[in-house]
């Protein structure tokens, strides 16, 4: 017995040496936004970005409001366009029979698992051609081409689950195919399209590669972007306070969001596991 | 005698019945797909196509493309920065991959197994997901801090304040990969932890009970018990990562953009900065023909060893 305790101890003690780093770097955040180094006294001269616009090592940005509205209606379209596509083809590949289904699936396995961003030279010479570039639109399509593979497989796996009764019974009482889809199965997968908008949101929030490389107005940048650029200005940072002030702000409701969606993350397979 | 007339009769019904589907019926599914499709088409085999195309060519600022035959792969073979970054990339997947691998492993069998059903044990394991919640502009502004190379860095403020050193130390220009590793390393922890610990979770209680009766010592447990469990897990982490760490450069572009001078530049950034930076949109497509050729080998064995044949379900409605 006291050999158990003793290694439950132990392994308290490990955990919390290897979880102290990550506590520390929390309070950072706050401490950062919050303080005064020189003087070490509690302000809140850091938030000002909330009435100004920011300037930084010569560098002006615009006022964060319109940035904001920018962060919520791109975030929010990239839900809708993603899920709207995803949901309907996740359907057709786990229960409609088509020519060429096997190697579409193997296809959209490869995609999931293969780096799309290796492609990124070429994919901007496209967007270059199709006059895209400094536009949302071409920012969207990229970014949905990107996660959709990893939506979609996510979204299969919730179609699989369905009973092949429940749309038969749909079917004798007298609804077409579409029907069933549109009545029966997307309310039963209703959690899974839970989950992958909260995937498409999360992925669309911190999404700053693509912002600065395609976006060049200042003024159509998201949050994600505005920081990038605050970020990579200098070598090193020159004012941690604004940095971290502007940080917290854009950081707490995704982790606030994400306490309170996790549940649907446990119901999604990650991958992994040997299937065959 | 009589199976063959069974046959006969059955080779003539399938003859006569053979259904033949309405053509609104044969296209239905197509319609399902086709916004999807034609998302990939452009934005995934096109520029895949168009990958291998820039590589021939000449493709510079001016956005008109010549076709200069083998001229870029002489170029990359001839690249007096390509041994240096060949070694970074190297160094960088493969420190980063096993040292998160060894930690995730640690964690996940702390928490799982010696902790397991402890309220602390959750704790611990929500506190290690923060590092890859937090999203990467912010997150990387915490490792700049600690590594500040002037008095304000926290790191060059502990060793002043205990008198160690009397002038800051420029950590980056010191040791920037291994900055750049170690910020990589605490992100990408987290996913591998996720996969162990529910694979550790889903061993049944009672083998360990089994285990313990039989006098088995807590190593033995943990070596014949979780780890051969792990196997596929570890497997399927380990080439991800992998592909993660050979094709993109997030946290390096942050953090320290390549420098100093090409320090930090792995093979993928290097294609990006050729292309994006200096405009030699051809040359840095030949680049990144290499990162894609890596990348497309590793997924093609993650999917022959994880994706699924039987996956791929029939429908059971026949219309």
């Amino acid at each position: 017995m006291t050999t158990s305790t003793l290694k439950k101890a132990l392994a308290h003690t490990y955990m919390t040496l290897l979880t102290l780093p990550i506590i520390a770097m929390i309070v950072w955040y706050f401490l950062a936004a919050t303080m005064n180094f020189t003087t070490g006294e509690f302000s809140l001269d850091n938030f000002s970005f909330f009435t100004e616009p920011v300037e930084y090592s010569g560098i002006k940005l615009p006022l964060i409001w319109p940035i904001v509205l920018n962060t919520i209606v791109y975030s929010l379209m990239i839900v809708a366009i993603e899920v709207g596509i995803s949901v309907p083809t996740a359907y057709a590949f786990s229960r409609l029979d088509f020519k060429g289904k096997g190697a579409a699936l193997k296809f959209l396995f490869l995609m999931r698992s293969f780096p799309g961003i290796t492609l990124i030279i070429a994919t901007f010479f496209i967007l270059v051609k199709m006059g895209l570039v400094n536009t949302y639109l071409g920012v969207m399509l990229v970014a949905t081409t990107g996660s959709l593979p990893g939506l979609v497989y996510i979204m299969k796996g919730f179609f699989d689950e369905v009973p092949w009764d429940i749309e038969w019974a749909a079917m004798v009482d007298g609804t077409t195919r579409f029907g069933a889809f549109k009545k029966v199965l997307v309310p039963y997968v209703l959690s899974g399209i839970g989950a992958i908008s909260v995937f498409a949101f999360l992925g669309a929030y911190g999404e700053w590669f693509l912002f600065k490389l395609l976006i060049f107005n200042d003024d159509m940048l998201t949050l994600a972007g505005y920081l990038a650029k605050l970020v990579t200005k200098e070598n090193q940072i020159v004012n941690y306070g604004l940095i971290t002030a502007i940080g917290l702000f854009y950081t707490l409701p995704v982790v606030v969001f994400y306490i309170f969606t996790q549940k649907m993350f446990m119901k999604v397979n990650m991958g992994g596991a040997k299937q065959s | 005698m009589k199976t063959e007339m069974n046959l006969e009769i059955n080779l003539e019904l399938n003859e006569t019945k053979t259904y033949k589907k309405p053509l609104r019926k044969a296209i239905y599914p197509y319609l399902f797909i086709a916004p999807f499709s034609l998302l990939v088409l452009v934005f995934f085999i096109l520029p895949a196509i168009a990958t291998v195309g820039m590589a021939f060519t000449d493709l510079n600022a001016s956005m008109k493309p010549h076709f200069v035959g083998l001229t870029n792969f002489k170029r990359i073979f001839s690249d007096y920065n390509l041994p240096q970054i060949l070694g970074n990339t190297a160094v960088f997947a493969v420190l980063s991959l096993g040292i998160s691998l060894l930690f995730a492993l640690v964690i996940s069998i702390a928490t799982q197994y010696f902790l397991k059903g402890k309220m602390l044990a959750v704790v611990y394991r929500i506190l290690w997901l923060i590092p890859s919640i937090i999203p990467s502009v912010v997150y990387v502004t915490f490792w700049k801090f600690i590594f500040d190379p002037t008095e304000g860095g926290l790191i060059n403020k502990f060793l002043l304040n205990m008198g160690i050193i009397s002038d800051p130390v420029s950590w980056f220009t010191k040791g920037a990969m291994a900055i750049v590793i170690l910020a990589t390393i605490i992100s990408t922890i987290s996913g591998g932890m996720i996969l162990l610990s529910s694979a550790i979770n889903s061993i049944p209680e009672d083998l360990y009970k089994a285990a313990r009766v039989d006098g088995a010592s807590e190593k033995s447990v943990i070596m014949k018990i979780i780890l051969p469990t792990l196997k596929w897990p570890l497997m399927y982490i380990t080439i991800s990562d992998l592909i993660g760490f050979v094709s993109s450069y997030f946290f390096i572009m942050l953090l320290t953009q390549g420098g100093p001078m090409r320090d930090t530049t792995t093979l993928s950034l290097y294609a990006f900065q050729q292309a994006f930076n200096l405009k030699y949109y051809g040359y840095g497509a030949a680049v990144s023909l290499i990162v894609v050729f890596i990348s497309f080998v590793l997924t093609m064995l993650l999917i022959r060893m994880f994706d699924f044949n039987q996956m791929i379900k029939p429908s059971r409605i026949e219309d």
